[in-house]
């Protein structure tokens, strides 16, 4: 090491990191002014909105065969103090729900009879619960429900402080008829019950800190940093700077070196000082903390902290760096950095979770050891051994990637980005293969944000439609479209030899037997809830659907249109890019999170890596868009037969993976021609 | 072409190759046994389209990227065994090596003058001659994002030869250039001649390629073709013009 060397190399990354407007703008000056102001900001709407709430007169109506008895309970109760500031009027619409969708009422009480009332509790799938805890539903007895429109800020807290009325009318009606009845005492007069907390306040508030100290921390330090890394490496090269410098005197080691040190130093810096405005803001009563908040840290306890966090700071740093190397410009610099900042947020959650000790395995996972530690220190219950333990990992793994980082730098491919000035300049399928990911990326985002925020999109065929023609579809041809892609070579139209087809036809039953006994297998080891599959089931088949919607819209739409876009497109832009096998389970991965519920990621991954199988052994998706479309086609008819594949024994899941295994022989034996 | 790697010579290339795996097209050999060698004060020229190799071949010169095998030695230094050395002894400057904009055209100089190992103590006289030389000092302490084209380029040719090298390679320095600023830089290429420099000089440019070098490699699909000077090349081919000459050789004959 060229000590001279890094450290000019050092002083000139530093001045152009404060040379730098926008670094410093973002990085200093805007935290220093955007956390108060989002407080003070947030305050003020909390405020106005509460006004507001006081002042609205809920305009509602009540229906139903005893509606009479609800308006009385209602009158009885609403000056009730508790409700000093809920201010309603009824209505007497002729079409309550009519009114509703003209927003001339918030919202209205039906009233129920008792088999309304049965009837309403058996379509309602949402357990009743008490506290936490499930309770089990009273039937025989009258109901009452109110309905309004939850895409109504106001109407949604009208309905909340309705309910809440309703409920101590019942509780009070209960306890008149309890004591008309010969009850001797109030009940609530039974029994006294107090709990009795030994914690002193400083381990509680510990404790609160403690879980989101790290991931906070990491926030800052992966905020401050990428803004720093970014510019230093794929900023430079899009500028050509960084080209410049390595034809210089200075070794590759000195130049990663010093860009590493610089992206810590500022991650360090700008964290340190996100902390003190924090500390300044909470003296100045911007930030308001609990009356019962408090810190108490010894100087052992800070030093501990600081053990454990300046590694940290360097294995994140130093991750940055590798991340901003591989891109090639600023902006997919930046694309890269929201899964990195994902992937380092979830381990820091670790503190989050009950049980998890640092005298454990814990303490060899980097990040996670870390979130564990410093939650004890915080509690006071630090373990000074694994605490070096903790830092010792972080720090070898620092090291680790601050190596790696530096080897990164003496990659061709890596620095000189001739390869890529060719693609955008030559367009079509060179470019069409880097981007292609980032084109499946914002198809993702679209999906997951359209579905989750549009209300219209709930229902189960618009939501179909809209992803499959809307997203895959359409997404697919203009890719096609804008890459000048070759149809052909993308669908790979070329006849595929009959003993293919029959297979794939074999093959589809197999497949739905070996993945119920896969499993049922991995059930043994990490049991599935039964909650989880019963949502599983309630998406993969909605009910309500005819048949034959069901099929055209769960088998043959997403087979048309996912095979296209994934087998299609998605493998045609990777195709060169992995080994064959890495390639299948690459686009099947991908497949899987598109389905973006937990719980249909794995299944849909694992028959999305048998797609792209099929898809790579016979370099054509239409084998495989036969596959999809029987797999999903069976699995509805089975279920509408109400046949389940659960009850085989392990003889036939056996046999089963015998013909499995056969068919995929034989598309492999009969496919590999193309 | 015959070489003597144990030569005089500042600057010996032998059997220079670079291979590159294409994910499309497979293995290419952007340079295939390239050697030449080039003398002291002498404007050694390759000339070839684009995608002949120009820019691989002095990339790898440069160090910025390995060759396959094959090596070249400047002032003694060889470019896989030591880097570093060869690094110091030579300028390279190309359209895609770009300056700090955040730094001023002074801090510039300074910076590469002091990465490149040139003495401490003579630093400031450096920087404060290349200053005057480049007609730089009205400008020298404002940051080079505000500065014009001209003025980049002046200040770029600058920082190149800060540690006052013995070698500077220009990989076609005046692509994208308009005519003014084009002939500033080859009135500052043909200076670094006269200061007893070798100049290594890439272009496609075949009137720049005329006027400026001493000798001229023609270079196609990774091979030079033929290496001499224009007078040399004239006699071999019976041909005026260099444009001529060089479609003679890329094309063969009509």
């Amino acid at each position: 090491m060229n000590w001279a060397a890094l450290k000019l190399l050092f002083k000139h990354e530093m001045r152009m990191v404060l040379r730098s407007r926008r670094t410093v703008v973002t990085s200093l000056v805007l935290p220093a002014v955007l956390m108060p102001g989002l407080i003070l900001g947030t305050r003020y709407v909390q405020r106005q909105q509460a006004i507001q709430l006081d002042q609205t007169t809920f305009l509602y109506a009540i229906t139903g065969p005893w509606a009479d008895e609800a308006r009385r309970l209602i009158e009885r109760y609403k000056d009730a103090p508790e409700f000093r500031n809920f201010h309603l009027r009824e209505e007497h619409p002729a079409h309550p729900e009519q009114a509703l969708e003209d927003r001339t009422l918030h919202f209205y009480v039906r009233t129920m009879t008792v088999e309304e009332a049965n009837q309403a509790a058996d379509d309602d799938d949402d357990t009743p619960t008490l506290g936490s805890q499930p309770v089990e539903r009273v039937t025989g007895v009258r109901g009452l429900q109110v309905v309004f429109r939850g895409n109504q800020q106001i109407a949604r807290t009208g309905v909340e402080r309705m309910v809440d009325l309703m409920r101590a009318a019942r509780r009070n009606e209960s306890y008149t008829i309890m004591f008309s009845a010969g009850f001797p005492s109030h009940p609530e007069g039974i029994l006294a019950m107090t709990a009795s907390n030994v914690a002193t306040d400083s381990q509680i508030s510990g404790s609160n800190l403690g879980r989101f100290f790290t991931v906070v921390l990491v926030v800052w330090l992966v905020a401050a940093g990428s803004i720093v890394a970014m510019d230093i490496i794929a900023g430079e090269k899009e500028r050509g700077t960084l080209e410049t410098l390595i034809t210089s005197g200075a070794g590759r080691i000195e130049i990663a070196t010093a860009k590493f040190l610089a992206i810590w130093t500022v991650g360090l810096v700008i964290t340190i000082a996100q902390v003190l405005y924090a500390l300044i803001y909470i003296r100045l009563n911007v930030i308001q903390l609990p009356d019962n908040f408090e810190i108490d840290l010894s100087a052992q306890s800070i030093a501990q902290l600081f053990v454990l966090f300046v590694p940290l700071a360097a294995a994140i740093a130093a991750a940055l760096l590798i991340v901003s190397a591989y891109a090639k410009t600023y902006k997919e610099a930046q694309l890269h950095f929201f899964p990195f900042f994902v992937g380092t947020l979830v381990p820091s959650l670790a503190a989050v979770l009950p049980g998890l000790k640092s005298r454990s395995i814990i303490a060899f996972i980097p990040l996670v050891n870390v979130s564990v530690a410093a939650r004890e220190v915080l509690t006071g219950r630090a373990d000074p051994l694994m605490i070096g333990v903790t830092a010792l990992v972080m720090s070898l793994t620092a090291a680790a990637l601050i190596r790696y980082s530096a080897k990164l730098l003496t990659r061709e491919d890596i620095i000189v980005w001739t390869q890529h000035e060719q693609a955008i300049l030559e367009g079509g399928e060179k470019l069409f293969q880097r981007r292609v990911l980032q084109w499946f990326a914002v198809m993702w985002a679209v999906t997951f944000a359209v579905v989750t925020n549009v209300p219209q999109l709930q229902g189960a065929r618009v939501q179909i439609l809209f992803n499959e023609i809307g997203i895959f579809l359409v997404g697919s041809l203009l890719m096609i479209w804008r890459y000048r892609l070759n149809l052909r070579d993308v669908i790979g139209i070329h006849r595929v030899r009959w003993p293919v087809w029959a297979a794939v036809l074999m093959a589809v039953p197999a497949a739905q037997v070996v993945a119920v006994a896969f499993f049922r297998l991995v059930n043994t080891v990490i049991p599935t809830p039964t909650e989880l599959l019963r949502e599983l089931g309630k998406q993969v088949a909605p009910t309500g659907m005819p048949l034959w919607q069901m099929i055209f819209f769960m088998a043959i739409l997403p087979a048309a249109c996912e095979e296209l876009a994934f087998r299609g497109v998605l493998l045609h832009g990777v195709r060169n890019r992995f080994h064959p096998v890495v390639r299948c389970l690459f686009v099947g991965v991908i497949f899987g999170v598109f389905h973006y519920t937990l719980f249909r990621i794995a299944p849909t991954a694992l028959l999305g890596v048998i797609l792209t199988a099929i898809a790579v052994m016979t370099g054509s998706i239409l084998p495989g868009l036969l596959f999809h479309a029987a797999n999903n086609s069976f699995a509805i008819l089975m279920d509408a037969a109400g046949i389940s594949l659960n009850r085989f024994d392990w003889g036939t899941y056996l046999a089963a993976f015998g013909v499995f295994f056969l068919s995929m022989h034989t598309i492999w034996r009969y496919g590999k021609d193309h | 072409m015959q070489v003597d790697p144990s030569g005089e010579a500042p600057v010996v290339v032998c059997n220079l190759t670079k291979t590159f795996l294409d994910q499309s097209r497979g293995t290419i050999r952007a340079v295939d046994g390239i050697s030449f060698q080039c003398r002291e004060s002498e404007i050694f020229g390759l000339l070839g389209a684009n995608g002949a190799g120009k820019t691989t071949t002095l990339r790898m010169m440069s160090t910025i990227i390995t060759p396959t095998s094959g090596t070249a030695k400047m002032l003694g230094h060889d470019i896989v065994k030591d880097p570093s050395g060869v690094r110091r002894s030579m300028g390279f400057y190309s359209a895609s090596t770009a300056l700090y904009p955040r730094l001023t055209a002074r801090e510039t100089i300074e910076f590469f003058a002091r990465i490149n190992q040139y003495p401490e103590e003579k630093v400031q006289a450096r920087v404060n001659s290349l200053v005057e030389r480049f007609g730089i000092t009205e400008y020298a302490g404002v940051r080079v994002e505000k500065l014009s084209t001209g003025m980049k380029q002046k200040v770029s040719i600058a920082r190149t030869i800060a540690h006052n090298p013995r070698i500077v390679v220009f990989d076609e320095p005046t692509i994208g250039l308009d005519v003014l600023n084009a002939l500033e830089v080859q009135k500052a290429i043909h200076d670094l001649r006269s200061d007893g420099r070798t100049v290594i000089f890439s272009t496609h440019i075949m009137s720049e390629a005329e006027k400026l070098c001493d000798r001229i490699a023609i270079i196609h699909r990774g091979r030079i073709l033929a290496c001499d000077t224009l007078a040399g090349l004239r006699e071999a081919t019976g041909l005026h013009y260099l444009e001529d000459i060089f479609l003679l050789y890329v094309r063969g004959p009509a």
